[in-house]
């Protein structure tokens, strides 16, 4: 099972995708964008009331919510945020403890993975050159389709060090960009649980997807 | 008879603009569009506001989105653009301006589709990203240029 | 925390400005610049409606956001296109003002909305700008 982990719809100030729209594009580019579903990863904020159950059968895509915010090691994904992990931190603090974003939604029940690790000041390489390493971070995002040259390259360093699991995510903000970096899950995904377990304990890999959108094969 | 609106679909690329802006376009541009700004006139000024050297407006990327519309799409109108202005545009470097039919729709306010629209230097690395919507011409007239 | 400002400045007009008429050498002018056409003779092109200069660029009420700004965005909804001879008025508000990081560290934004109609009272473009400050 292919999931997009890091996407940004109209929610998201710098985003003008709306959710459906990427839907309709997966549908249409399905043969060089085999993704199966994404998870919406609002900058900053979390929706307790948005709900996307209607679109998920109308399109039969799997679509999952989690929020991207902003820490003092840079950007970190959050998956499985629920009232808890929601009520204990302000989401739109852009100075977050990563520490404690962590180790909290982790004891909350959800998982805290930092992003686009290889770019500067918001990723976690250049943190780590200056700040000793978080405790509990499984896995990384290893490839972001937003990323600029090179800041995908350096983060194997990180991986190779600290044995984090890697993953994908497109990082989209426009419709075009939906999928061209995901995750190949070896297991189904069928809630933020589902994900959430399965980031913990393995089994998936970052897969890119833009070369055969190039090619259009 | 059909019309553009039938024979452009999603995914349709937008023919691209494969430009490079010199000092003089930049400079003639911000005095065209009443931007006093030093940055967008010298490297000197520029430098002077922690800026690596003479930039391009913000303003004269949407311009060249709304250049790629009109040659993509002959006789459209755009009803909206959006802008987002990820990096820095230098005078002297090549670009290419390019875009993508994301949906259509036929609507009380006429047939429009959606675009994405991008600023990207030959890294691929995407400097200005944007949006649009477009109403396109009615009638047979009007032909989508092909990248 | 998110930014901490006082949110009454929202929505309140700062600036009201009444421009000369456009003449068809200022369109060409900017036309001529990045080689923007227009849909018939006298029409301005869209993005002609940027080159308007308001009386206060910013608000002269404005929170200490940062020493530089720059434009960060723009979101342009249009209605009816510009002609030579019309004289435009715009009207600016702040529509908000965010906290974020990014590549190059911690950035606070303004987002201006200016309404411009023309001397019909019709609506020209609504634009909201986003000022990155840092």
């Amino acid at each position: 099972m292919i999931l997009d982990l890091h996407t940004h719809s109209e929610a998201s100030e710098d985003s003008r995708a709306p959710v459906e729209t990427y839907l309709k594009w997966l549908t249409r580019k399905r043969d060089v964008l085999p993704v199966d579903g994404i998870v919406l990863t609002e900058h900053r904020q979390w929706n307790p009331n948005a709900d996307y159950r209607e679109l998920e059968d109308q399109y039969g895509f799997l679509i999952l919510r989690g929020a991207e915010v902003e820490t003092d090691y840079g950007h970190i994904l959050l998956y499985g945020v629920n009232d808890a992990i929601a009520q204990r931190f302000d989401f739109a603090n852009v100075r977050l403890n990563a520490q404690e974003v962590v180790s909290e939604v982790a004891r909350l029940g959800g998982i805290a993975v930092p992003c686009h690790p290889g770019r500067p000041t918001i990723g976690l390489c250049e943190h780590y050159a200056t700040k000793p390493p978080l405790e509990g971070v499984v896995a990384i995002e290893a490839l972001n389709g937003g990323s600029r040259k090179g800041e995908n390259e350096r983060v194997q360093e990180l991986i190779d060090r600290y044995h984090y699991r890697s993953f994908g995510g497109s990082d989209s903000h426009l419709v075009s960009f939906v999928g061209i970096c995901a995750t190949e899950f070896d297991h189904d995904i069928r809630n933020g649980d589902d994900l959430v377990r399965a980031l913990l304990t393995g089994g998936y890999r970052p897969v890119d997807f833009r070369d055969r959108l190039r090619q259009g094969t | 008879m059909t019309g553009l609106f039938e024979h452009i679909d999603v995914g349709h690329e937008l023919q691209p603009l494969r430009l490079t802006l010199s000092s003089e376009q930049v400079r003639a541009y911000a005095q065209a569009a009443n931007m006093p700004g030093g940055r967008f006139f010298s490297d000197e000024a520029a430098r002077q506001e922690g800026l690596p050297g003479q930039i391009v407006p913000g303003n004269m990327s949407m311009a060249l989105f709304s250049r790629l519309l009109a040659e993509s799409l002959p006789g459209m109108s755009i009803k909206h653009l959006s802008a987002t202005f990820r990096a820095p545009v230098r005078p002297g470097q090549p670009i290419v301006v390019h875009g993508v039919v994301i949906e259509k729709h036929c609507t009380d306010r006429g047939d429009l589709v959606e675009c994405d629209l991008v600023v990207e230097n030959a890294d691929g690395e995407r400097w200005v990203t944007g949006t649009a919507t477009v109403q396109l011409a009615a009638g047979p007239t009007a032909t989508a240029r092909e990248p | 925390m998110a930014l901490d400002f006082d949110r009454s400045i929202l929505g309140t007009e700062f600036d009201h400005s009444v421009h000369p008429a456009v003449r068809q050498t200022d369109i060409d002018a900017y036309a001529a610049t990045v080689g923007e056409t227009v849909a018939a003779p006298g029409l301005a092109p869209p993005t002609y409606v940027v080159s308007l200069r308001t009386r206060h660029f910013l608000p002269p009420n404005m929170p200490n956001l940062g020493q530089v700004g720059f434009d960060a965005g723009k979101d342009i909804d249009f209605g009816v296109p510009i002609r030579v001879g019309d004289t435009l008025t715009s009207s600016s508000t702040i529509h908000d003002i965010y906290e974020k990081t990014g590549r190059s560290g911690s950035m606070r934004f303004i987002v201006l909305r200016t309404v411009v109609t023309n001397q019909r009272s019709e609506q020209v473009a609504v634009i909201d700008q986003k000022m990155m400050f840092r």
